[in-house]
């Protein structure tokens, strides 16, 4: 089964807190100076991919748009992971694209890649979590689309996906091509490359081509929702204490809990 | 633009100086801790347990000898990247770096170094994967800081040798399928050779009662009458000097190690600091924490250098063997230091196994004076600098 993975290159989550800053011009996290690591999910979906790679064969690509510089270690360690080769779309705007925006420049780079059977991306951005990119990609490919999985399995001529949902668990069976997009799960927890790969990543394919070498469709263009203004909410706290024997504190604490709508 | 804070255990931004594979390589062992050695490594030392599953694990993931070349399984990084892996392992536990510092650089080093090519071909894809364990036994029981006065002898037999002798404070001695054992002959030339676990005469004895390195392996080597052919002997060591470059290759992972450790209590320090309040405010607005904290952080930055120029100078082959003492002796006595005032800040809890500083201090004791102590380190140094010995 060939697969895509889109990887996103986001700030480190575990950036200090006061590291945390809104650019104003761009109303967008501001990224100089931070760590840039790939999106949290995103490498839940590679492991996916990898994982199915082992069980049918194939070949694992990954897809990634933004400043190709800023890329190159995000890309060295997904092919570090066990992906085959890397497409890396130049594009120094997309770090300020919302997922409307980027979807359609995917699109046309997943076509560029050819024919594949099954495209991968994280169920949300560490940074927006739009949660929009995976069905604008379906549409845009006319492939099936399966969004939160848990688990993606092989089956005859397509793929069986295991789907949170807030209702529970759903048992999903899709034709190919599709788009999934991947939810953590202790099944994809993501592998740790091995040194020697790591070392041998530096000789698998990377192919970089700008957004303009690609054929966008313009009729997958969406209007982008414009951000009117961005604000980190100020950090309060107030703290509560229980009185009591460690029982009617249980107590007061599920009292309390109900009151605040929390259980 | 505000500036960013600065990261306390890279307040001189070494990160920039990296390439890629050595970041890449380093987060990925930081990564492996975190998940599979710090949430149990308590327990294991508590227990006095060498964590049996970790080489297979270690091998998989690529750190074994990763600074032998490729052709022999290993990993083929430079010597930076190799000191990181081993600063990383030792933010774990000084008994995790010990293991793999003796597989790597005391026995997959001199079969390497000083091996046949069937030697090579037969032990370092497996000691690199983890399903074989060495030990090297150089130490014994009367023969520390002066190896050349060892007992140890080995003597012809027909077309092979007979080997006796005892060999003292053997880390991974009793887990080791093979051992490196140093041995005198009949003209008093020191030589090296391959004992398999099992070879009749050749028994390990685990030590029990250590204070310090409970979570690894430490043993002693008894060898009565241990047969062996003579394809089993490293043919081109002779000499102290074969396994005195051994040791180098070590120390100069201990150097790095010893970064890792301190590191993670300085951490472990800062964090408990910032938390911790005492007469209404936190410990840390506190001149004297603050003049604690300051110094670790000054000493460990200070190592952090030390070890990543020792590193330059290995990968341009101009590292010299007293580089490598000054920078194991700094480092590991630095370590020590940062884990104690780590200790003091952490208060009562510093003593409990919840928190690593009591842990990592108490392994330093025997990181201080395994692999050359920091005396000998100081006499080796010392006579570079004058040209008079010591120790004559």
């Amino acid at each position: 089964m060939d697969v895509v993975v889109c990887l996103k290159q986001v700030v480190d989550p575990e950036l200090p807190a006061r590291d945390f800053a809104i650019d104003p011009r761009s109303r967008r996290q501001a990224r100089e100076g931070r760590t840039l690591v790939i999106s949290t999910y995103d490498e839940h979906a590679l492991e996916v991919a990898l994982r199915l790679k082992e069980q049918t064969g194939g070949k694992v690509t990954t897809l990634a748009v933004g400043p190709q510089a800023a890329l190159g270690e995000a890309v060295r360690k997904a092919l570090a992971m066990g992906a085959d080769e890397a497409l890396v779309v130049d594009e120094p705007r997309a770090p300020e694209w919302l997922g409307a925006e980027v979807a359609p420049v995917l699109a046309a780079a997943i076509r560029r890649i050819g024919p594949v059977d099954l495209v991968l991306a994280g169920c949300e951005s560490a940074d927006w979590v739009e949660r929009v990119v995976a069905p604008l990609l379906a549409e845009a490919l006319g492939a099936a689309c399966v969004t939160f999985a848990a688990r993606v399995e092989p089956a005859d001529g397509g793929v069986l996906v295991r789907r949170m949902a807030d209702d529970g668990v759903h048992h999903v069976a899709a034709r190919l091509p599709a788009v999934v997009s991947v939810a953590s799960d202790d099944a994809n927890k993501p592998r740790l490359p091995k040194v020697k790969d790591i070392v041998a990543a530096r000789r698998k394919p990377v192919t970089v081509v700008a957004t303009a070498d690609l054929e966008v469709d313009p009729a997958w263009r969406l209007p982008a929702p414009e951000v009117r203004g961005v604000t980190v909410p100020p950090r309060t706290g107030t703290c509560e204490m229980l009185g009591g024997e460690p029982a009617e504190q249980v107590e007061a604490l599920v009292r309390r809990l109900r009151d605040l709508k929390l259980l | 633009m505000r500036e960013l804070t600065l990261r306390p255990t890279d307040y001189y931004q070494l990160d920039e100086l990296l390439d890629d594979d050595a970041r890449l390589v380093r987060d990925t062992v930081r990564r492996f801790v975190d998940r599979e050695v710090i949430p149990h490594i308590g327990g294991w030392w508590l227990r006095g347990e060498f964590p049996r599953h970790l080489p297979a694990a270690l091998g998989e993931l690529g750190v074994l000898g990763a600074n032998l070349p490729v052709e022999y399984g290993a990993a083929g990084v430079n010597n930076v990247t190799y000191g990181l892996i081993l600063q990383e392992l030792e933010r774990g536990d000084s008994g995790l770096r010990s293991f793999a510092s003796v597989q790597g650089a005391l026995v997959m080093y001199p079969i390497h170094a000083f091996g046949s090519e069937a030697q090579k071909r037969h032990w370092l894809p497996r000691l690199a994967r983890g399903d074989a364990v060495g030990c090297f036994g150089l130490t014994e029981p009367g023969a520390g800081s002066d190896p050349g006065a060892m007992q140890t002898r080995a003597r012809r037999r027909g077309g092979g040798w007979e080997l006796t002798g005892t060999k003292m404070w053997i880390t991974n001695g009793s887990l080791a399928d093979v051992a490196v054992v140093w041995a005198k002959d009949d003209e008093g030339e020191i030589r090296g050779f391959l004992v398999e676990r099992g070879t009749p005469g050749f028994v390990a004895h685990e030590i029990t009662t250590k204070a310090s390195m409970r979570a690894s392996d430490t043993s002693e080597l008894v060898l009565e009458g241990v047969r062996v052919d003579d394809d089993a002997r490293l043919p081109e060591a002779n000499g102290l000097r074969a396994p005195l470059s051994c040791l180098t290759q070590a120390r100069y992972g201990i150097a790095w190690g010893a970064v890792g450790a301190a590191a993670a209590c300085f951490e472990e320090a800062l964090a408990y600091a910032g938390a911790r309040t005492a007469f209404g405010r936190p410990i840390a607005a506190r001149q004297l924490i603050q003049a604690r904290l300051v110094d670790m952080l000054t000493e460990l930055t200070k190592g952090q250098l030390l070890a990543f120029r020792l590193g330059q100078l290995k990968d341009a082959g101009r590292m010299r063997y007293t580089h490598v003492s000054l920078a194991k002796r700094n480092n590991v006595r630095m370590a020590l230091e940062v884990a104690r005032a780590a200790r003091t800040i952490l208060g009562a809890y510093g003593v409990t196994l919840e928190y690593h500083a009591m842990r990592h201090a108490a392994n330093l004791e025997s990181v201080d004076t395994y692999e050359g102590t920091h005396d000998i380190h100081t006499l080796v140094v010392g006579r570079d600098l004058t040209g008079l010995d010591a120790f004559q």
